[in-house]
C-alpha cells in the first residue's frame, strides 16, 4: 500500500507523478516526496511500530515505497548510547551517540538511504543501479546492489586512495575511475544519467533515496522513549541528512507520536570545507561554494546540494553550526574511542569536535540532553589517524624485557 | 540546439554588470532564466541555456572568466 501521493517541487510547490525525476521542469528546484499524512496517521501508532522488526522499514509508511521492502532488512536501527564517560569528560548532564558505525551492511548510514533508493529502483523496474561516490555510499550501493542481483556501475575520482577502492571493488560492481577532479566527474555523471536508463542513486532517484535519512531521526526519538532531545549535532556534507534528521522528528509531531519538537540542531563541517557553516554563520540565503581541502572526504562538498534547505533547518530550529580544524578532528575521534570504544570515521571527528566547542562556546548547555551523530566507522579512514595514536611497544618474548619496557 | 542547466554565482562586484547579456550576444546563447535571487554582497540565477555544444561550453568559460561561479543545478553529486 501506498501513502505517497507523488513529489513536489521545494522551491514553487509544483506537483509531479512519483517518477524517477529530481527536477523541477520550471523552476530547476529540487523535488520532494509529497506523503498522504491523514492516510497514515490511521496506520502507524507507537504500538504498530514497537511490533516490528528492528530495522528501518519499521517506519515504512514514512518511506515512499509501494510494495514490501526488498532491501536492507537488516539496515537501521543502530544504537543509541547513553556516553557516561564521555559526560565526565565533557562535563555535560545527558549526552547520546546515536551510532551508525555498526550500520548493515556497510558500516554507515548510507546504508539507510541505499535500502531505499534500491526499493524504489525496482518498484520502477531498473535493472541497472549507479553513483558518484568517493567512499560511504560507494561501499553501500556496491554491497546491496549486490545482495539484489542488481547490475552496478560506481563513478569514482581516479585518484581515490585505495582502501576506499577495496572496500567498493570487493562487492564486484563495474568501478568506473574518471580521470579528472571531483567538477569532471560530477558533470560526467549528469550527462550518463540523462542519457542511459539507469538509477542513479543520488541523481535521478535521490528524492526518493533521501527520505531514507528520516529514519535516523526517528530512531533517535523512539529510542528516547518517544521523546526528542533538547540538541542534536549533525555533519554536513550535500546537507540533506540534517534537513531529513528534523523531518523525520517532525513527522512524529505530526502523527502524534511525540510532542512538540523543540529540538535545536546544529550543524558540524570541517574547517577546510565549511560552505554552510559560513551560510549559518552569515545569515546568508545563498550557499557559496568552496575548494574542499580537509582529511574529512565523506564531507568534502564544496557546492551542497540541499546546503540552503540545511541552513534553513538549523536556524529556523533556534541551532547554530560551527567548524573544526583536521587537528581537531583527529582529537575528538581519539576522544570518542578511547571514553566510549566507538572508532568513528573523520566525520563522526567533525561532529564531536563540534559539539566540545559549541558546549565551550555555551551554546549547548550543560544540563540539557545532547544527541551527537556519528555516521561512519573509523576503520575505513585508517590514514587519518594512523600517525597520531603512538606505537605498540615492541619487546622481546621474555618476562625481563616486558618489565624492562612496559613496566618500568 | 543543445540545452544545459546552470547555476550561476555572482560576487558582488558582478551584480552591476550585465554579464549574462554580453554572454548571449558573444556566444549566441539563449538564456532562459527560471530562478534568481540577489542580495547586497551576492547573486545567485539558475536558468536553462540553448545553443550548439561548442557555443554553450564557450560560453561557461566566458562566465567563469568574468568571475561567475557556474556548478551544476543539482550541486556536487560525489558523494
Amino acid at each position: 500500500m501506498s501513502y505517497v501521493k507523488g513529489l513536489k517541487c521545494r522551491e514553487c510547490g509544483r506537483l509531479y507523478p512519483k517518477d524517477p525525476l529530481y527536477v523541477c521542469e520550471y523552476c530547476f528546484g529540487p523535488l520532494e516526496v509529497d506523503y498522504d499524512y491523514e492516510k497514515i496517521r490511521k496506520k502507524l501508532t507507537r504500538d504498530a511500530i514497537e511490533s516490528r522488526p528492528t530495522n528501518l522499514w519499521r517506519y515504512r509508511e514514512l518511506l515512499p515505497i509501494d510494495s514490501e521492502p526488498t532491501d536492507g532488512l537488516q539496515s537501521g536501527f543502530t544504537p543509541l548510547i547513553r556516553a557516561k564517560n564521555l559526560e565526565k569528560v565533557l562535563k555535560v548532564k545527558e549526552l547520546y551517540i546515536k551510532d551508525d558505525s555498526t550500520n548493515h551492511p556497510t558500516l554507515s548510514f548510507k546504508d539507510r538511504v541505499v535500502a531505499v533508493a534500491l526499493s524504489k529502483a525496482k518498484e520502477f523496474g531498473f535493472d541497472t543501479v549507479a553513483c558518484a561516490s568517493t567512499g560511504n555510499l560507494a561501499n553501500s550501493v556496491s554491497a546491496q546492489a549486490a545482495i539484489a542481483n542488481l547490475k552496478r556501475y560506481i563513478f569514482i575520482p581516479a585518484d581515490l586512495e585505495l582502501g576506499k577502492v577495496v572496500a567498493t571493488l570487493i562487492y564486484n560492481p563495474t568501478l568506473v575511475a574518471v580521470e579528472g577532479n571531483y567538477d569532471q566527474v560530477n558533470r560526467l555523471c549528469s550527462e550518463i544519467a540523462t542519457k542511459y536508463k539507469w538509477a542513479f542513486v543520488n541523481i535521478n532517484i535521490r528524492p526518493y533515496y533521501a527520505e531514507g535519512s528520516k529514519t535516523y531521526g526517528h530512531e533517535i526519538a523512539e529510542q528516547l522513549g518517544w521523546k526528542v532531545p533538547k540538541h542534536i549535532v549533525v555533519p554536513c556534507a550535500s546537507g540533506s541528512l540534517i534537513s531529513k534528521i528534523h523531518k523525520g522528528l517532525k513527522e512524529f509531531e505530526k502523527l502524534e507520536l511525540i510532542k512538540k519538537v523543540d529540538t535545536k540542531i546544529y550543524a558540524a563541517q570541517a574547517a577546510g570545507c565549511n560552505p554552510i557553516v559560513t551560510a549559518i554563520k552569515e545569515k546568508a540565503e545563498i550557499i557559496k561554494p568552496v575548494k574542499p581541502n580537509t582529511i574529512a572526504k565523506s564531507l568534502a562538498i564544496g557546492n551542497p546540494a540541499d546546503g540552503i534547505y540545511a541552513a534553513a533547518t538549523v536556524g529556523g530550529s533556534g541551532g547554530w553550526a560551527e567548524d573544526v580544524s583536521d587537528d581537531e578532528i583527529v582529537e575528538a575521534i581519539k576522544l570518542l574511542s578511547s571514553t566510549e570504544g566507538i572508532f568513528t570515521e573523520t566525520a563522526g571527528g567533525v561532529t564531536l569536535g563540534v559539539t566540545k566547542k559549541l558546549i565551550e562556546q555555551g551554546k549547548i548547555p550543560r544540563d540539557e540532553s545532547i544527541v551527537v551523530c556519528i555516521t561512519g566507522n573509523g576503520l575505513k579512514t585508517q590514514e587519518a589517524v594512523y600517525e597520531k595514536i603512538g606505537k605498540p611497544i615492541k619487546i622481546k618474548p621474555n618476562i625481563t624485557a616486558f618489565e624492562e619496557h612496559v613496566m618500568k | 540546439m543543445a540545452k544545459k542547466m546552470a547555476h550561476l554565482i555572482f560576487p558582488q562586484k558582478l551584480i552591476k554588470k550585465p554579464v549574462i547579456f554580453t554572454m548571449a550576444k558573444k556566444y549566441n546563447v539563449i538564456p532562459n532564466i527560471r530562478r534568481a535571487n540577489v542580495t547586497e554582497t551576492v547573486g545567485e540565477v539558475t536558468l536553462e541555456l540553448s545553443g550548439t555544444k561548442e557555443n554553450l561550453e564557450k560560453a561557461r568559460k566566458y562566465l567563469e572568466r568574468a568571475g561567475v561561479k557556474v556548478e551544476p543545478v543539482v550541486g556536487d553529486i560525489v558523494e
